[in-house]
């Protein structure tokens, strides 16, 4: 675990000096910003609009640099062959995967704090201090993240960068209309698609699950045990993404 | 007594098309402890190949390897290796000390021994100057150094070194082959891998001849000279190439 911890400080101090960060935290920024200039709406709905805006922002940046700094994670390093030396001193290659899905993750913490920050200040300013909800919103986006960029991480370990980026966007999007899905499901008559879908259905992780901002916007409660159950949910899934990587980084010849 | 011995090795690559590349092929040999051992081939021959199958960066598609009596994938047989790659790439962001403390804790070595011998080590490599230089900002010639410095950082029993004279100088060079003689000298068993024939005569006590994946011959520099009346390495080099490739009919070997 030690090593692992050496890696992933490395991967977090890496990603830090990479320009992509910034450039879509500052965007991210901004767009949170934004959001406060619509004074022309009653008090109440600007306050909405707010937290709609800066959670859907949150969500959206931070699902880019998980997936970019999954990417960088493990291409990168093959790309620059600093994987060679890596490789020769006393690691394992659990310790490498391990390693970077911790690394990673630091680095979409950073970056949902650094919003979640601007976000609450921006909640002050309005006379409308955050309440528990929303940093249970928060901390389930969080999770969503790391799941995301998990996924990116074990696809690395076997795909091309251009295949594993059009499938982390395929799958974060498809990962959102899952439940829209199951509705179209119930209503088919064919057999093949409706036995196929269900497949899907249970297989792609639902990132649905993990949005409550939509209640949480209009004031309604969700309870500590359905962000207990949906965080649960989540790190089964990264379980079983963190493993696939592994299973696949172990047959890999760089 | 060797500390690295393969059994039979060999690696094929599957291009598709159903066309394979043999890039090893049932290779045989053994680095006894203390030397300095060359491997010795042109461009494509396995050299490199040789040397990954060895640290565990691929894998064999047959044959064995012993390092130290444990296999290559062992933790206690890499915790005494140290390597330099061919064009050695490393963190860019990190400065020469800040490389070579990544690179020691891997090793589980504590902060001050680390420090200690990472100061020892750059003024080895002579990069004590470039010390708040960040990688970036290195010349090739530096980088190979701190690769060497970073294959030091363990204090290995065994160095394997891929082509560490490309891109130095010569005053680089010859530095390195001295620094190699005092390795050497202090008990470290170096595995090299070169193209310079003129660097392995100088400094290695074995040499192994590879050529198209084929391990062509093994032997000290003397008894090989004699075995195929050669007046040096370089035409030794020659003869051993024209021999396999006059009794294999020089076709493209590998690819079947």
């Amino acid at each position: 675990m030690k090593k692992s911890w050496i890696i992933a400080l490395n991967t977090f101090n890496e990603s830090l000096r990479k320009k992509t960060f910034y450039i879509l935290l500052v965007v991210a920024l901004v767009v949170i910003g934004a959001s406060r200039f619509f004074s022309f709406l009653a008090a109440e709905d600007e306050l909405k609009m707010i937290k709609d805006v800066s959670f859907s922002t949150i969500e959206f940046f931070g699902a880019l640099i998980a997936i970019f700094t999954a990417l960088a994670a493990v291409s990168g390093e093959i790309e620059k062959r600093t994987i060679y030396t890596l490789l020769s001193k006393p690691i394992t290659r659990n310790n490498f995967i391990i390693g970077k899905l911790i690394g990673q993750s630091l680095i979409i913490l950073l970056n949902v704090l650094l919003m979640s920050i601007f976000f609450i200040v921006l909640l002050f300013i309005k006379k409308s201090p955050p309440d528990v909800q929303e940093f249970k919103t928060i901390f389930l986006l969080f999770v969503e993240l790391i799941l995301v960029g998990s996924i990116t991480l074990a696809v690395a370990t076997f795909a091309t960068d251009a295949f594993n980026l059009i499938f982390s966007f395929f799958l974060y999007i498809v990962g959102h209309l899952t439940s829209y899905g199951q509705q179209l499901l119930e209503r088919t008559e064919n057999f093949i698609v409706k036995r196929l879908g269900g497949l899907l259905y249970t297989t792609i992780p639902n990132y649905e699950n993990f949005n409550i901002k939509d209640k949480v916007v209009v004031g309604v409660d969700v309870s500590w045990k359905y962000v207990g159950q949906t965080t649960l949910y989540g790190i089964i899934y990264i379980t079983i993404a963190v493993l696939i990587g592994i299973y696949f980084f172990h047959k890999r010849e760089v | 007594m060797a500390l690295i011995e393969t059994k039979e090795l060999s690696k094929v690559y599957i291009l598709g098309n159903k066309k394979t590349v043999t890039a090893l092929n049932r290779v045989t040999m053994n680095v006894e402890e203390g030397e300095i051992f060359g491997i010795l081939g042109p461009n494509g021959s396995g050299k490199t190949t040789c040397l990954k199958l060895l640290l565990g960066i691929i894998f064999p598609t047959e044959g064995e390897i012993s390092i130290m009596g444990k296999t290559q994938y062992s933790i206690a047989a890499k915790q005494n290796i140290g390597f330099l790659p061919e064009n050695p790439y490393y963190y860019d962001y990190l400065t020469g000390p800040e490389i070579l403390r990544f690179y020691g804790r891997l090793f589980d070595m504590t902060r001050s021994a680390i420090d200690e011998r990472s100061e020892n080590l750059l003024k080895l490599v002579n990069l004590d100057d470039a010390r708040n230089l960040s990688l970036k900002h290195y010349s090739k010639g530096m980088l190979e150094r701190i690769g060497l410095a970073v294959s030091l950082i363990n204090d290995p029993k065994i160095l394997i070194l891929d082509e560490p004279t490309t891109g130095l100088d010569p005053i680089g060079c010859k530095e390195t082959r001295d620094l190699l003689i005092r390795l050497n000298e202090s008990g470290k068993t170096i595995l090299l891998s070169s193209h310079f024939l003129s660097e392995v005569e100088r400094v290695c006590s074995r040499i192994v001849i590879f050529h198209k994946g084929n391990l062509l011959t093994t032997g000290t520099l003397g008894k090989l000279l004699e075995e195929y009346r050669a007046e040096n390495l370089e035409d030794l080099f020659v003869k051993a190439i024209e021999k396999f490739d006059k009794e294999t009919g020089a076709s493209e070997h590998g690819v079947e």
